[in-house]
């Protein structure tokens, strides 16, 4: 039977292949922008079985706001990733470089 | 019904935003002024709700999203002491810089609301929107020079590293929801007081929540961002950067690391010890190999940090109360210093090279005997205030116990004080470059720039009195 | 059964999209996959009766996210050979450490949740119950700071990108339809005499 420890692996599995993602597209934003996407989609599954699990409807409460939120977030990464394309007309991360990191 | 009186001050700023965007739609750049003055309005009025409605005891409201206590009215009412500055020293700047438009003034009245809510959260869900509120409103006003490539670029970075950040936190959060079944922060703590034995999905999801608070902070080796953000963002974005959110940070690790998970302190007691340490070494040492002034900053602030966990650390009241009153005097002085950057600054110039610094006392002695107070304060030169901060943190680390991590703080702060003593140098004993002007900034900004300094000194001579405050309103 | 073997089939559409949106060397090939994962989800969080949110993550996900993220990567004309230059340089330490991660977690959930229900299967939930109805119950009434602070956020979210991203550029052709419903015929029609018949000099 599938018990809320499967679901829980699986959103440990989504966060774990986010991480990597950023590891590996590091020098592409719009890569970055969809791993971080992916990250909350793995919170959002540990807060969905969690919720389950209690019986409580807290956990689904906030999932529902961290979708309005990551749709915000998306919204004014996308406008800085625009702005950042007209100014150097590339989202390279490696051209970026006139800040040392 | 539910009670609004505890959230009296976060549902006028609200209001006080929607009436500043609708008003600055209609006004032309020359009547731009007035959107400024509203915005202080704003401030001005939120303040008087917080203290008509300040709270003699800790209350809870919207069942139990938030909470009203004294320690709260206090922090918020530095944070809008703290925004109020920042908007009265950019405004010359934006002005000249052509950069004076209303959705600055919107936009930091958001993130000062983003603050407000942080520092009275109840409910882990009420923490994350405050967070999110602020950080989103910061992540835009590092962009907000379109024109600035160096900007975009550090917008940018500071965006993708505050998400996953916040994912971080998020997990952690969601860890101890399952653990617990609950996120408000008094049944948290209900929960790990009556606990004996940590399990540990818990003790993971205290790591990542940890890891979170770091990067809000800024903590080594989560600081990243910090420099590239100082450096990358107009000198106005930097000053907001640099002072308010630090409140705010202070509000966050205190409600989930002291009130939520306080019952847990001897397990993230040597974590926070650790990121302490390593802010002091990183920050002091790279600090002295910095040319720029704003990056100069960035690390100072790091080692900064590194003094604010150290409250933490000991967890005891003093030691809490001597980090709240450390939070609280590092935003005054890092208001004032980087509003002596923007009053150097003029059109097309960013004063932020330490050169610009040199000879400024034959150009203005009263303004480089300011410089001069915020250097020596922020090095912990005695009689100013940051060297009393320093010394009740130092105090409260050794009372419980930790003379090791005393004993780096004292010798990572004498390594600091050479790099602030260099920007002293520099003013006092170095000729100004061939073409410098006089400072031709307004008089109302010498005026309460002055006078900011000048409280740097009065808080460094009597210090009692608000180092008392902080310790009433947390007990 | 059907549960067990439902749960197994989204799980691993799921992880193979979620590896695409990591691996794919075009941005729009990646988007397609996040979508893809996106719909798994929301098929898994189906099996966990969690129907609103369900719903929700395909409409505000699929159907608005992404379709932006889509806009931006078709808009920006992306170099995509430049893009995976150093791509094989961190896969190595990519996997890695998504290994470690995954170990780790997995370990603390699996083994180490003695305690805990973790290894428990929910109950489901008794016929004519309403996840919705449950959501929306609470939301407007314990949550409804909550609530309130996430219009904030969409607020803040409006603001913040019209003010970095609108420009007004000069020599745009705008269509103002005020101005086309008002003319007259006058503005528009002359009337010409002409003379038919007449001969008239080239």
């Amino acid at each position: 039977m599938i018990t809320v420890s499967h679901y829980l692996v699986l959103a440990a599995i989504l966060f774990s292949l986010s991480v990597a993602g950023i590891f590996i597209n590091r020098k592409n934003v719009i890569l970055l922008l969809m791993c971080i996407e992916l990250m909350l989609l793995a919170v959002n599954f540990n807060f969905i079985a969690f919720s389950r699990m209690l019986d409580d409807t807290a956990g689904q409460v906030f999932v529902f706001f961290i979708l309005t939120v990551a749709a915000a977030e998306a919204a004014i990464g996308l406008a800085i990733l625009v702005v950042l394309f007209r100014a150097r007309q590339s989202i390279n991360v490696e051209e970026l470089d006139s800040l040392k990191g | 019904m539910p009670d609004f009186t505890p959230a009296a001050a976060e549902i006028f700023l609200i209001g006080a935003i929607c009436v500043v965007l609708l008003v600055d739609v209609f006004l032309t750049d020359e009547q731009r002024r007035l959107t400024f003055r509203l915005a202080i309005l704003s401030i001005v009025g939120a303040a008087a709700c917080s203290s008509y409605f300040a709270a003699t005891e800790s209350v809870t409201g919207f069942s139990g999203s938030i909470v009203a206590d004294p320690m709260s009215d206090l922090l918020k009412m530095f944070a809008y002491l703290v925004v109020a500055l920042v908007f009265l020293y950019s405004r010359d700047y934006l002005v000249r810089a052509g950069l004076f438009k209303g959705e600055f003034f919107i936009l930091g009245l958001f993130g000062l609301l983003g603050i407000v809510v942080m520092i009275s959260a109840n409910s882990m869900l009420t923490l994350y929107l405050g967070l999110e509120i602020l950080s989103l409103s910061l992540y835009a006003l590092v962009a907000f020079n379109r024109n600035s490539a160096t900007a975009a670029e550090s917008a940018m970075k500071y965006f993708v590293l505050g998400a996953i950040a916040s994912g971080t936190l998020l997990y952690g959060i969601s860890m101890l929801y399952g653990v617990t079944g609950t996120i408000r922060l008094d049944e948290l703590a209900a929960y790990f007081t009556t606990t004996a034995t940590l399990d540990v999905p818990a003790m993971l999801g205290l790591a990542f929540v940890i890891v979170g608070v770091a990067f809000k902070f800024g903590a080594v080796p989560f600081h990243m961002w910090l420099p590239d953000v100082y450096e990358g963002a107009p000198a106005p974005v930097t000053l907001f950067i640099g002072s308010a959110p630090k409140i705010a940070a202070f509000a966050l690790a205190w409600r989930v690391l002291v009130e939520a998970l306080g019952g847990l302190h001897d397990s993230w007691q040597d974590m926070i010890a650790l990121l302490s340490v390593l802010s002091l070494a990183i920050g002091n040492v790279v600090a002295i190999a910095q040319t720029n002034l704003k990056r100069m900053l960035a690390y100072s602030t790091i080692s900064h940090v590194g003094f604010i966990l150290m409250g933490f650390v000991a967890g005891t009241d003093t030691g809490l109360a001597s980090a709240m009153f450390y939070t609280v005097t590092y935003a005054l002085t890092s208001a004032a210093a980087f509003g002596m950057i923007i009053l150097l600054s003029r059109k097309g110039f960013e004063a932020e090279r330490l050169e610009d610094f040199k000879g400024l006392n034959e150009r203005s002695p009263w303004f480089a005997f300011m410089m001069l107070i915020v250097m020596f304060s922020m090095a912990g030169v005695p009689p100013f205030v940051g060297f009393y901060a320093k010394l009740v943190v130092l105090e409260s680390v050794i009372d419980a116990g930790m003379l090791w991590l005393a004993i780096a703080g004292v010798a990572f702060a004498v390594i600091g004080a050479f790099y602030y003593l260099r920007v002293v140098w520099y003013m006092y004993f170095d000729q100004p470059a061939e073409n410098e002007v006089a400072l031709d900034a307004d008089l109302d900004l010498r005026v309460v720039l002055s006078a900011n300094v000048l409280a740097l000194l009065a808080l460094g001579l009597f210090p009692g009195g608000l180092l008392d405050l902080c310790s009433r309103v947390l007990s | 059964m059907v549960t067990t073997l439902l749960f197994y089939a989204f799980a691993s559409v799921l992880i193979i999209a979620a590896v695409g949106v990591i691996a794919s060397k075009n941005p729009v090939h990646s988007a397609l996959f996040l979508v893809l994962a996106f719909f798994e989800s929301a098929m898994l969080w189906l099996l966990m009766e969690a129907e609103f949110l369900a719903v929700v993550l395909v409409l505000v996900y699929v159907g608005a996210v992404m379709v932006l993220f889509l806009f931006v990567v078709m808009m920006l004309d992306i170099n995509v050979e430049r893009m995976r230059d150093g791509y094989t340089r961190y896969l190595p330490l990519g996997l890695v450490v998504a290994l470690v991660v995954i170990l780790e977690i997995g370990h603390v959930i699996w083994y180490r949740s003695q305690n805990l229900p973790f290894l428990t299967v929910p109950e489901p939930n008794p016929e004519g119950y309403s996840n919705t109805r449950e959501l929306g119950s609470v939301l407007y009434t314990e949550y409804v700071y909550a609530f309130e602070l996430a219009s904030v956020v969409l607020l803040l979210a409006i603001v913040a990108a019209i003010t970095l991203t609108m420009r007004k550029r000069p020599g745009l052709k705008v269509q103002d339809v005020a101005k086309q419903v008002a003319v007259n015929r006058d503005d528009r029609v002359r009337l010409v005499k002409d003379d038919a018949g007449t001969e008239t000099e080239t």
